[in-house]
């Protein structure tokens, strides 16, 4: 079964939990995802995290919309982020070395570790697009 | 997320329950730290937390922390799968005390 749904969402933290309902919701209609669903919930909200945390890190009040678009087909699930906040320099996104223990830098990490591939890409109208994707 | 503490002699528990992210670390934390500051053991009850991201993972290291500066210690008790689940993904079940 194919799958394809999109939704705004505000960007601030009270918005994290209706980001984890809305992709509960969407990964229980495929029995394939529903075995990873926590794992990919983890994922999601960590990349939704890392929008309000990082690239609105400087516009706390801001009345923008992030959207999150996930989409199941061939067995091949990707999850898109959309956002209008600041720019991401790529090569600055790194996770602590674990050795390290200190509070922070383990979101990407996490994302890293669950799905097989994290880039940005290029989306008119918006300022980031992270991608995620995991095949099964 | 919604919490009770119970106290006696040289426990103080904290039972956490609902779903600790970012939203919430801030009011976690000023939950947790001045039990901590109360110098006694201090037991965090994950029974009843569904969900918990890299922002609660970041409170329980930083609690182990405080309660190292300060001489005791915060042990983890009745850990959730989930919450288990993320501590040993971020490797720290060798550094946090899990009971």
């Amino acid at each position: 079964m194919d799958i394809t749904e999109i939704k705004d969402f505000p960007v601030n933290s009270k918005s994290l939990r209706e980001v984890r309902e809305f992709s509960r919701e969407v990964i229980s209609r495929s029995s394939i995802l529903e075995e990873s669903k926590e794992e990919l919930v983890l994922a999601i909200g960590e990349a939704a995290q890392n929008i309000v945390k990082h690239a609105y890190k400087d516009n706390l009040d801001t009345n923008d919309k992030m959207q999150i678009k996930i989409s199941f087909k061939n067995k091949i699930l990707e999850i898109g982020f959309f956002d209008k906040g600041k720019p991401i320099v790529e090569e600055n996104i790194k996770h602590r070395s674990l050795d390290d223990i200190k509070p922070g830098g383990l979101g990407t990490y996490f994302i890293q570790q669950i799905m097989d591939e994290v880039v940005f890409k290029e989306a008119t109208g918006w300022h980031n697009n992270l991608v995620l994707t995991k095949k099964y | 997320m919604t919490y009770k503490i119970t106290r006696d002699e040289n426990i103080s528990t904290i039972y956490l329950t609902g779903e600790i992210d970012m939203d919430v670390t801030e009011q976690a934390k000023e939950l947790i730290m001045p039990v901590i500051e109360e110098k006694k053991e201090v037991h965090l009850n994950l029974k009843d937390v569904e969900y918990m991201d890299s922002s609660g993972i970041s409170v329980l290291i930083e609690s182990h922390q405080k309660a190292m500066e300060l001489g005791t210690r915060v042990v983890l008790k009745e850990i959730s799968k989930s919450v288990l689940k993320v501590i040993m993904m971020a490797k720290l079940e060798q550094i946090l005390i899990l009971e």
